[in-house]
């Protein structure tokens, strides 16, 4: 019973992090509808940035979040505008190929700066933990997991309640209503692309506080968040939460009750699963995109 | 293909036959590559240029034929080389067609960038699974004896190999493309609802599409994992070939027959031959082609040549 | 038009969670002739299309054709039997020429591939686009893609071409040019039911006219009968008493 409870909150942290970690995706899949496959990349890259600035600034690093956004933010407008959105005029599988060949070339610019090793990045409280009601915590897990609920909390409040927000949720429902009404479309997508890089980038900080990272990591990270969209439904903070928390939980008790060598074989049972019961995810619409 | 164009293969291919003679080691392990894409690009686009289901995850058949035929072939030690290298193949295809009749029914539901991204979690998944099940041996790997025989040099045989087994797989493509099995694919690539509609069974020929590239790559798995001698899940399971795969028919051509041929001559001889010292670049240089042809030639050479050509003809017309 | 009946609609309803889209509606189209089925928007054309073509269930009701049910078969199999249709919003296969478009037709269809590049010659003349055979499908016109669509379902020796709203938005040369294929398919021996909003169109082509209002079935008779019939009028004006009959 202790072991099951241990388990089920370690798949919790897990899967609030796998959470914050999809939302960029979904967003960009659910606004653009674009299958960014440098999604991994950009995750990466918020690490390697914070564990650089933590390490030049002294700081904790977690509170390099806002310049690590910064700077994905700045990044990722350029990015889709003259580059993801002129493949996306071309063809279904274009914006796709593009994204991939982007991720090969950054994570080949990643091995040349960091070398392919594993690094990590070491708060001060590393080693602190704390036991309630027989339970063990890890300072760092939940420091990390309450990060990423306030940053989707924030992301959620973000599309509901600010200008930017209603805009993009009008593009992404009637783009061609939106046009009409004389929002700048390919503005608000690059927009959208530069917050999802953002918040992808603050993923980045989470993982590396937590796990070791290496370059190669990208593409694992694309295909969970898009693990994640699929169970949890497109396009929504709350989808990715929903999503990453089973994730997360379906994880972590692999590894515990069948064997920690088996994540991607469960992961990828649960998705066949899901496709072949609930083809549009728990929420929203996952498949309407694709057909 | 007409037949002035199947003539043009056969010459060009007993020219390629007398390649081994001509050329230095280190030209015939690139030729070798070479043809090992080109017949890899041609079994994929019998799926992914025909029937454009585009799949990113083509390696689980290379892995899951090349482990299937060395467990086999381990367990009959003593049959002579060429037996055994048939045996293998056998073993391989089947194996491969099983497992894609028994994936084919939830993902080829999925379409489009859902059905690549699914594949290539079934690349994954089949390579972890080789990887930590024991009895596969994935982690430990497996040994292949050497099926060369002794006055052969090993490359130059396996390149003969290989543009044998391009040549099976181009024909078994051209066969295809030419049928009403064919037709029927292209019109599921086109729209799926409307070749439904028409008659086309739909959900049938996309299976027999899968299990036929299936087989054909998995086969392709076991002569490469041949001519490796060893192989380890690490060395058949790669993410670099589920990738090249795609990018031998978008440089070629996307769903046209000759587009893989023409797109893998050209990547293997850009990464092999042009890089081929600047290991530290391969994935730079290959994300860099991509972006570019995504952008400045989404129809391949292929397309490339044909826009011209048309236009060539078109100008004076008017 | 005496024929025997090419197809039979039995007490066909569909209901899509709430909405009652087809209620009870039952009637029977005599073989090689030309019925149009008109109604408001809304009134169930398109759906009584899409359960003629398997692309949706029924919720109650049959569909015969010669003779067989088929309601509820998968759409490949429907098509199999003989039926097809031509789209309003023409699907075309993009990046296939014209002649590959029909000969696509030809090679599926009804009862398997059969004298292809002859089914296929006699597609494109009938439906007047032999002389585009060679052009990719990408560029033709609005006009000429509706031919197209009409030829590609011609050509799968179908019995019966269900046609999508043929002459919309089309221009009058345009529409005469369809009208005439249509006559020149029912002279092949085809039947067609058509879905048209374009009156005089239908008044022209039609040998039956079916009227469909909220999922019913309210008229059906000669195209001049229904044109005057009160309940007709009442529905495409919207009159209050329209809702009791």
């Amino acid at each position: 019973m202790h072991l099951i409870a241990q388990t089920l909150v370690d798949g919790l942290v897990l899967g609030g992090i796998y959470a914050l970690s999809a939302v960029g995706f979904s967003l960009i899949f659910g606004v653009l509808h674009v299958i960014n496959l440098s999604h991994g990349i950009l995750v990466l890259i918020g690490a390697y940035l914070a564990l650089i600035f933590s390490q030049a600034l002294q700081v904790d690093p977690l509170l390099t979040l806002p310049l690590v956004m910064a700077v994905l933010f700045a990044a990722g407008y350029p990015y889709q505008r003259f580059l993801i959105q002129r493949a996306v005029n071309q063809s279904g599988l274009g914006s796709m190929l593009l994204t991939f060949g982007v991720a090969l070339m950054l994570q080949n610019v990643m091995i040349w700066l960091f070398s392919p090793d594993m690094k990590s990045i070491t708060p001060g409280y590393a080693f602190a933990s704390f036991r309630v009601a027989g339970l063990t915590f890890d300072a760092v897990r939940v420091s990390a997991l309450v990060a990423s609920l306030v940053l989707l909390s924030c992301l959620a409040m973000l599309l509901k309640f600010s200008a930017l927000g209603r805009v993009i949720r009008a593009t992404a429902q009637q783009t061609m209503a939106a046009r009409l009404c004389g929002v700048n479309v390919p503005h608000v997508y690059a927009l959208t692309f530069a917050v999802s890089a953002a918040f992808a980038g603050a993923a980045g900080i989470v993982i590396g506080i937590i796990l070791p990272f290496s370059p190669a990591d990208e593409a694992l990270w694309t295909l969970n968040a898009f693990v994640v969209v699929v169970l949890g439904g497109v396009g929504s903070p709350a989808g990715a939460l929903i999503g990453g928390l089973l994730l997360g939980i379906v994880s972590t008790l692999t590894a515990q009750y069948i064997g920690p060598a088996f994540p991607n074989v469960t992961m990828f049972l649960l998705l066949v699963i899901m496709l072949l019961v609930r083809p549009n995810g728990l929420l929203g619409n996952a498949f309407a995109a694709s057909r | 293909m007409r037949r002035h164009h199947l003539l043009l293969v056969l010459g060009c291919a007993a020219l390629l036959a007398a390649g081994p003679l001509a050329l230095p080691p280190f030209y015939v392990r690139v030729g070798q590559m070479m043809l090992y894409s080109a017949a890899l690009g041609v079994a994929w686009t019998i799926l992914g240029g025909f029937a454009g289901y585009a799949s990113f995850g083509h390696a689980a058949f290379i892995g899951v034929g090349a482990f299937a035929a060395g467990l086999i072939e381990v367990q009959f030690a003593t049959l002579p080389p060429f037996l055994a290298l048939l045996m293998g193949l056998l073993t391989g295809g089947a194996v491969c067609a099983i497992l894609a009749a028994a994936i084919a029914y939830p993902i080829l539901r999925l379409r489009g960038t859902f059905f690549a991204i699914a594949m290539l979690g079934v690349s994954h998944v089949c390579a972890e699974l080789n990887n930590n099940v024991d009895a596969l041996q994935g982690s430990l790997g497996l040994n292949f004896p050497p099926v060369a025989p002794d006055s052969v040099a090993p490359e130059a045989f396996f390149y003969e190999l290989y543009l044998f087994a391009g040549l099976a797989v181009l024909l078994i493509a051209w066969r295809i493309r030419q049928s009403r099995f064919g037709a029927g694919l292209l019109s599921i690539r086109e729209d799926e609802d409307t070749a439904r509609m028409l008659g086309v069974p739909t959900e049938r020929y996309k299976r027999a599409a899968f299990i036929i590239s299936a087989i054909l790559t998995g086969m392709l798995g076991v002569i490469y994992a041949h001519s490796l001698g060893y192989i380890t899940t690490d060395s058949v399971y790669r993410d670099d070939t589920n990738l090249n795969l795609v990018v031998f028919s978008l440089l070629g051509g996307m769903g046209t027959l000759f587009g893989p041929v023409i797109g893998a001559g050209l990547l293997v001889f850009i990464t092999q031959v042009i890089l081929g010292r600047l290991l530290d670049f391969h994935l730079f240089a290959t994300g860099l082609l991509l972006v570019i042809l995504v952008l400045a030639a989404p129809g391949g050479a292929l397309g490339f040549i044909r826009g011209w050509r048309r236009r060539r003809v078109q100008v004076p017309a008017e | 038009m005496s024929a025997a009946p090419i197809l039979q609609i039995e007490h066909l309803s569909k209901q899509f969670r709430g909405l009652q889209a087809m209620s009870d509606v039952s009637f029977t189209i005599p073989a090689v002739s030309i019925t149009s089925i008109i109604g408001p928007n809304g009134a169930g054309k398109s759906t009584l299309f899409n359960l003629i073509t398997g692309y949706l269930p029924p919720t109650a009701g049959g569909i015969r054709f010669q003779g067989q049910l088929i309601g509820g078969l998968p759409t490949n199999r429907i098509a199999e039997r003989g039926i097809a249709r031509a789209f309003q919003i023409a699907r075309p296969f993009r990046d296939l020429s014209v002649f590959e478009n029909v000969r696509i037709g030809a090679l599926f269809g009804k009862a398997g591939p059969r004298d292809v590049s002859a089914t296929t010659d006699r597609a494109l003349r009938l439906a007047a686009i032999a002389h585009l055979a060679a052009r990719p499908a990408s560029a033709l016109t609005v006009g000429q893609l509706r031919h197209l669509e009409v030829a590609r379902a011609i050509a799968t020796r179908a019995d019966l071409l269900l046609a999508d709203e043929p002459c919309a938005g089309l221009n009058p040369t345009e529409t005469a040019a369809m009208i005439e294929v249509l006559r020149e398919v029912r002279a092949s021996g085809v039947t067609v039911v058509l879905v048209e909003h374009d009156m005089p169109s239908v008044m022209e082509v039609s040998d039956r006219v079916l009227v469909l209002d909220a999922g019913r079935l309210i008229a059906d008779g000669l195209p001049q009968d229904v044109a005057q019939d009160e309940k007709v009028i009442a529905a495409y004006l919207g009159s209050p008493e329209a809702d009791d009959a």
